[in-house]
Parts: C-alpha cells; structure tokens; sequence
C-alpha cells in the first residue's frame, strides 16, 4: 500500500486535535467546578 | 451636523496638528527610507532585479511604515482625551473615523509620493511614463491600508501591547490587498507597462467593503 | 445535566463508522489510490471549520446587538474550536500534498488565504488576552472577529476565482468536476461526523466560558460580603 503512513499520519492528526483539545477543555471545565462547589460552601458559612 | 461636514472638520484638525509639528510625515518618511535603502542589500539593484523585486518590497515598506505610524495617531488622543471630547460632539462616531482615515490617507500618500521618485531614482527605474495610473493604484491601495488600519488602531488603543498587536491584526487582514495593489504595480514597473485591470477592480472592490463594514462597525468602535 | 452517555456513544459510533468508510467502503482513486482517503478528514475538517466561523460571525453580531454575555461566550468558544479545526485541515492538507504533489507547501491563492485565515483567528484569541475589561474585550474582539470573516468567503471561492496547485472545486465545481457518487456518500457521513465532533466541543467550551462568568459572579459577591450571589437570570443559562 502505497504511502499509508502519510494517510495514518493524517487520521491520528485528525484525532489527536480533537482528543488533546477535548481534554484541554473538560478537565480545566472539571476544575472550575470544584472550584465552584467550595467556594459555595465557604459562603455557606 | 451632516457626516460629510464633521469628517471635513476632523479632517482639518488632524492636518494642522501634524502640520504644525510635522513629527509623524517626518519620521514616517525616513522609516520608508531607511527600509528602501535596507532593500539594496537584500537583492542585486540592477534595473531587471528592480522591476520584478520592487513592487513588492515598496508595498510592504508601506505597510509597515503606515501601520507603525496609526499607533501614535490615535494614541494621541488618548492621552489627552479628546477622544471623549469628540464623543460628546454631535457628530456621528463615523464621520469621526472617516476625518482619521482621510487626514492618515494624505499622511501616507504624501510619504508615497516623495518616497516612489527617490526609489525610481535610486534603483534606475523609469517610471515616467505611468505617473497616473501608478498614483491611481498607491491611492486605492492605501485607501484600503488606512480603512483598515483606523479601525483597528481604534481596537488596539485599549488592549497591552498595543504597538505589537497593530500590525498583527492588520498585516493578515491587508494580505489580499497587498498581492492586489503588487500585482497592478508590477504591471506597471513591466518593461511594457499595461494596468491589470482585473486586479485593479480588486483593490477597489476591497476598498468598498472594508469601508462599508467600518461604516457599519463605527458606532461600537467608539464607544466608552 | 442531562446524560452524557448516549451523545458519547453515539459520537463514537459515527467516529468508527466514519473511518471504516473512509478506509474501506470508499472507491480507490485513479490516479492517488490510497493517499486520497486523506479526502474525507481533509473536507471533514474544513465543514467543521467553516460552520465555526459562521456560528462564531453570527455570535459577533448577536453581542454588539443585544449585549448578552452568552453571545460572547458562544464568540470565543466558536473561534477556538475553528481554530482547532483549522489546524487539523492545515495539518491533512500538507499530509496530503507530500506525497502527491512532492511538496510540503506551496504559496497558491487557497493555501495563501487558508493560512491566514488561521493566523487570523489566532490573532482574534491572542487579543482577547491583551484587553482585561469584560465588556470592552467582548465588544472590540466582536468587531475584528467580523473583520476576520470577511476572509472566508475568499478562501472559499479562492480555488474558483484562481487556477493554482490545489485541486480546483469537485463539488458545484466546472464542467468537467463532479464526484462518484459512493465517495460522495461517504463525504457526507464524514463531514456530518467531524461536523457533530466539532459541536460537542463547542457546547463543552461554551459551558467552560459561562462557567468562568458564574465563578468570577460568585467571587465578587464573596467579596462583597453578600450571603448568597445573585443567581444567574433563567434566560442567561442557555
């Protein structure tokens, strides 16, 4: 097969982008949240 | 107040505050320089290398001269307020926009018109010939450079950095404007000068937008 | 908040389903054979891209309009993930051209435009960092960002308007374009695919940028000594 490296390059490039950028944005989106649930039980207070 | 009469007004203000100093035509017009006489080193200045190089690299003096020179011009007014000052005038936030971008169209051109003959001479180039057209052309593609570069020296005037951030908003943006305006002056540098007119209808064309969507944008670009 | 089973599992199976078609129940190509299959993530990537930017134009417009926070929110969340997209096009793109033109790179109008679209929408995230003020930030990167879109319909018509080294147009192209109908089957499923992956990041970075506001609303009442925030009117958590 010819040039199937460059054509597995592009797949794991497609979804490298999207995987690294979708973690990027839940796990900074997970930290916000804690930090939103204990700021709300320190105003409880 | 019509629009036309308070870009008139602005207009006039501008030209007798840079006039009276002459501090931003001046150093414009050595930066230009400087960079015309860098050019000499960077390619063989015979009068062919000349012809094709030297559109391209006079256009991108420009560029650079007029996008470093729309920083201090509308800083200017930041530091002494009178940008509020013309806020509270009864004049429309455009024909504000439009007596900058007409006072920075004469700046420029004026640097252009001194700056063209001296790189003629400099680098054997006779340009004689196409004097009108190639004034046609440095008119409609700095139009377009000065629509632009008003506008977004409003954008950068509060955000940090604002002398790095200027040219990196407006080169991008001015990218097709400047392969029209290099196209149509190669035309005309060409041993048989003809004007491309498709390109030429380009940089009008591109002219027109840009100015119709500043007139649109001008409300919210100078407001508090 | 609803479930978010079904929509991962459903995105998975269009992934899978989308790379099985694209490898295996896609025609071979005449002339590129395999190489060509990058076709399907390479127009996946810029459907994606271009319904970002539109979605992010529109986003622009609604803020300087109505001064609604979402709007703003939508904005930057929209231009993010166009740019990621981007990215991924610009990246099959020159995986692409390697091996069937023999170069990296060329400076032809679609490329040219293309990267600076890129640069552009870049400059409109490097921007927003530079302007601390909320309102003003908003209103002055809604602005370019609507200046930045007036560069893509250029690098949409650029392979139409201009002959270069890129491909001219297969699809509502020429005369003599068209695409055989199994590819174009499976184009379709592989542009809704990055289309709908490209959605699920948008939803999840609007929720991060909402969820910044509501946190900094939340910080200014704690320093203010309130007992409880203002909550969030009803129609704002969209």
């Amino acid at each position: 097969m010819k040039n199937f490296h460059f054509l597995f390059a592009a797949w794991v490039a497609v979804w490298a982008v999207f995987f690294v950028y979708e973690l990027s944005v839940a796990s900074r989106l997970s930290r916000l949240r804690a930090e939103m649930d204990s700021l709300k039980r320190q105003l409880k207070e | 107040m019509s629009t036309a009469r308070a870009a008139a007004i602005v207009l006039g203000k501008e030209l007798r505050l840079e006039f009276r100093a002459r501090e931003l035509l001046t150093t414009t017009i050595v930066f230009a320089l400087v960079i015309v006489v860098l050019f000499s080193f960077a390619f063989d200045p015979t009068a062919g290398e000349s012809r094709r190089y030297g559109p391209g690299l006079l256009w991108i003096a420009f560029l650079f001269a007029g996008s470093l020179m729309l920083n201090p011009s509308f800083a200017r007014e930041q530091s002494n307020s009178t940008l509020d000052a013309l806020r509270m005038a009864p004049v429309s936030p455009f024909a504000i926009l439009l007596g900058k971008m007409l006072a920075n169209l004469i700046f420029l051109c004026l640097a252009e018109a001194i700056l063209v003959p001296v790189f003629a001479v400099l680098y054997n180039i006779s340009l004689t010939s196409v004097v009108a057209p190639l004034a046609l052309v440095f008119v409609l593609g700095t139009l377009g450079l000065v629509i632009t570069g008003t506008v977004f020296s409003a954008v950068a005037a509060h955000a940090r950095m604002r002398e790095l951030l200027l040219p990196l908003l407006l080169l991008p943006i001015l990218a097709p404007l400047l392969i029209a305006a290099v196209e149509t002056t190669a035309s005309l540098f060409a041993e048989n000068p003809a004007l491309d007119r498709a390109w030429l209808a380009f940089l009008a064309g591109f002219d027109i937008v840009f100015l119709t969507a500043s007139w649109l944008l001008s409300d919210f670009l100078l407001e508090e | 908040m609803k479930s978010r089973v079904p929509i991962t599992v459903a995105a998975a199976a269009l992934v899978f389903f989308a790379g099985y078609a694209a490898l295996f129940i896609a025609p071979d190509e005449r002339t590129m054979h395999e190489i060509q299959r990058i076709f399907y993530f390479h127009l996946g990537s810029w459907a994606a891209m271009f319904t970002a930017l539109t979605i992010a134009f529109i986003a622009n417009i609604a803020w300087l309009v109505t001064r609604q926070p979402r709007w703003d929110w939508l904005g930057v969340s929209s231009v993010e993930v166009g740019v990621a997209a981007c990215t991924a096009g610009l990246i099959t793109g020159v995986l692409w051209g390697k091996p069937a033109w023999g170069i990296w790179w060329t400076w032809d109008p679609r490329l040219t435009t293309c990267f600076i679209l890129w640069i552009l929408y870049i400059s409109y995230l490097i921007l927003r960092g530079l302007i601390e003020e909320p309102q003003r930030r908003a209103t002055l990167s809604a602005i370019f960002g609507i200046f930045a879109f007036l560069d893509a319909p250029l690098v949409y018509a650029s392979n139409r308007l201009w002959v270069g080294q890129h491909p001219s147009p297969v699809i509502m192209g020429g005369k003599d374009s068209g695409l055989d109908p199994a590819m174009g089957r499976v184009l379709l499923v592989a542009v809704v695919t990055m289309t709908v992956m490209m959605l699920i990041v948008l939803v999840d970075r609007y929720r991060l940028e909402r969820l910044r506001h509501e946190l900094d609303e939340l910080r200014l009442a704690a320093e203010s000594g309130s007992s409880s925030p203002k909550p969030l009117a009803a129609k704002e958590l969209l």
